[in-house]
């Protein structure tokens, strides 16, 4: 089955984003929230393989959702993601409940990943100490085993402006971004991991520019126009215009980040409650530029959104404006 | 089974046959201690401390060194509760190693003496792991034995309270190799790290 919106999920998605500005005009930033926008009824598979610019390694991150609420895979059962030639288990949990990610290796060749749910009770055992080969009580394969995903990834994506580090001062300011254009059909967004400080506290999370963000933004034309305000706001305020990221793409991105950052990066910095003030803090935006294609996903589940992407980084900063005397 | 345990049980027995036939009347002590343990199998355990009672009897062939056979039973020591992506685990294990081996002293002119004790020992070990999964998935558990050899070690201070009754207190080692070498790819070793105190009496 091809992955197509559906009616449903389209009348999900605007509830969801509904409720999602309304949980967030407290400008609170936790992980409670984080419930991906899925349909309440149904089996409904979220994923995303994501191919990130230089990196010899894919981000995979996947769950499930059965009527709304997240499946743990439990007794043995989990996400095999592959090549043709790698393999790996997606054992971390994510961030967000019913979560799982991994890294797969990956060289320029590969082009598809497959996901399948697969019962392995002694490799999913493999992190604890004793003989998980000897002593191991298997209550057999769950009801999830045997479905699967495909997704391939896009062509990679060329960011040439802004020059990397470039500075703005207020939040009106707008980031001119531009890239390499492919216009085969696939859909863009931008995911940001912001970390600011005001030389005593620091705040850190992760937001998502897409099309429900700023119109027009998924379309693969090679250059969008996006405000500051969409990754910088004043707490004092609200954060109406922002949009957390509240899905598998923060699994993914947190992900990316261990990833790049070689397993030092906070493994809750996107979830961070904010301490400092953006508007009034001295801010680093990461910016990874999106190129999204819509993966295949097993009949069994009534929907989904599963996608394969490459990505792209840049960092830009954020000044905030010297108050008068 | 190898030649080297082989080899093994033999120089084992050897020993026992000889102390059992140079044993005679003087220069004998028997020692009882209760131990708090603390388990240790190498990698990411998280055993909590646990009890364990030691019984040993020493012949000493002079005023410095004696033989040292014993026994050490531990009881159930639990694991803290783990959870990861398979479900919530908890492991617990048993054991009870025969001892035998030498025990140097050396005794203060004051009611006091230092001693050490170093050894082989023949263990017997039952490690159990209880699982829960969740709703609606059928929890459940599974154990297995092992027997095999290690070694022990022992630093303690004794105080007469009279020339036949003494009071102990010790610092125990004691390493299991290859738990369950054979029979899993993931063998482990065992350390059993204990403070006791014990009760003696020379005879």
């Amino acid at each position: 089955m091809i992955f197509a919106h559906t009616l449903s999920s389209r009348i999900s998605g605007i509830i969801g984003s509904a409720a999602i500005v309304l949980l967030l005009a407290g400008c609170d930033i936790d992980g409670g929230d984080n419930l991906p926008r899925v349909p309440d009824q149904g089996l409904f598979m979220l994923a995303d393989a994501n191919r990130h610019e230089g990196d010899d390694s894919a981000q995979v991150a996947a769950a499930v959702f059965n009527d709304g609420e997240p499946v743990n895979l439990v007794g043995g059962d989990l996400f095999e993601a592959r090549t043709a030639t790698e393999r790996v288990l997606l054992k971390k949990g994510g961030p967000v409940e019913g979560s799982y990610a991994a890294s797969l290796p990956i060289d320029g060749s590969v082009q598809d990943v497959f996901l399948d749910v697969v019962h392995l009770p002694v490799e999913a055992r493999e992190d604890r100490w004793y003989p998980i080969d000897l002593l191991n009580t298997d209550p057999g394969p769950g009801e999830l085993v045997g479905k699967s995903a495909i997704v391939s990834f896009p062509p990679a994506v060329t960011i040439t402006a802004p020059l990397p580090d470039a500075v703005y001062t207020s939040i009106s300011d707008v980031i001119d971004i531009n890239w390499d254009p492919v216009s085969e059909g696939d859909l863009m967004r931008i995911l940001a991991a912001v970390e600011c400080t005001d030389g005593l506290a620091t705040s850190s999370y992760g937001v998502v520019v897409d099309n429900e963000v700023q119109l027009d933004m998924n379309l693969d034309d090679g250059n969008e126009v996006i405000s500051l305000d969409k990754f910088i706001y004043d707490e004092n305020v609200g954060s109406g215009v922002l949009k957390f990221i509240s899905d598998a793409a923060l699994v993914l991105l947190q992900e990316l980040l261990n990833q790049l950052s070689a397993g030092n990066i906070d493994p809750d910095f996107l979830l961070k409650t904010r301490e400092a003030n953006p508007i009034e803090s001295t801010c680093e935006i990461r910016l990874f530029l999106q190129r999204q294609r819509p993966g295949q996903f097993d009949v069994a589940f009534d929907d989904g959104r599963v996608t394969g992407s490459s990505s792209a980084e840049l960092t830009v900063i954020y000044l905030p404006p010297v108050p008068d005397n | 089974m190898t030649f080297i345990s082989v080899c093994r049980w033999q120089l084992f027995t050897m020993l026992v046959i000889f102390i059992s036939f140079t044993i005679h009347a003087d220069n004998q002590q028997i020692d009882g201690n209760l131990l708090l343990t603390g388990m240790d199998a190498g990698s990411t355990d998280n055993f909590k401390s646990g009890r364990a009672i030691s019984l040993h009897y020493n012949y000493y062939f002079n005023n410095w060194l004696a033989a040292d056979a014993g026994l050490l039973l531990t009881g159930k020591t639990l694991e803290e509760s783990s959870e990861d992506i398979v479900g919530d685990y908890r492991t617990n294990i048993q054991t009870q190693a025969l001892l035998l081996g030498v025990k140097p002293r050396y005794r203060l002119d004051s009611p006091y003496e230092f001693y050490g004790r170093l050894g082989l020992q023949y263990w017997r070990t039952e490690l159990e792991v209880e699982e829960y999964f969740g709703p609606g998935i059928p929890e459940g558990s599974s154990s297995a034995t092992d027997t095999g050899y290690g070694y022990y070690l022992g630093l303690g201070v004794a105080h007469y309270v009279t020339e036949k009754f003494i009071v102990l207190f010790e610092l125990s080692h004691f390493k299991q190799l290859d738990v369950f070498e054979g029979d899993t790819a993931y063998p482990f070793d065992l350390a059993i790290n204990a403070f006791s105190i014990g009760v003696g009496y020379r005879f």
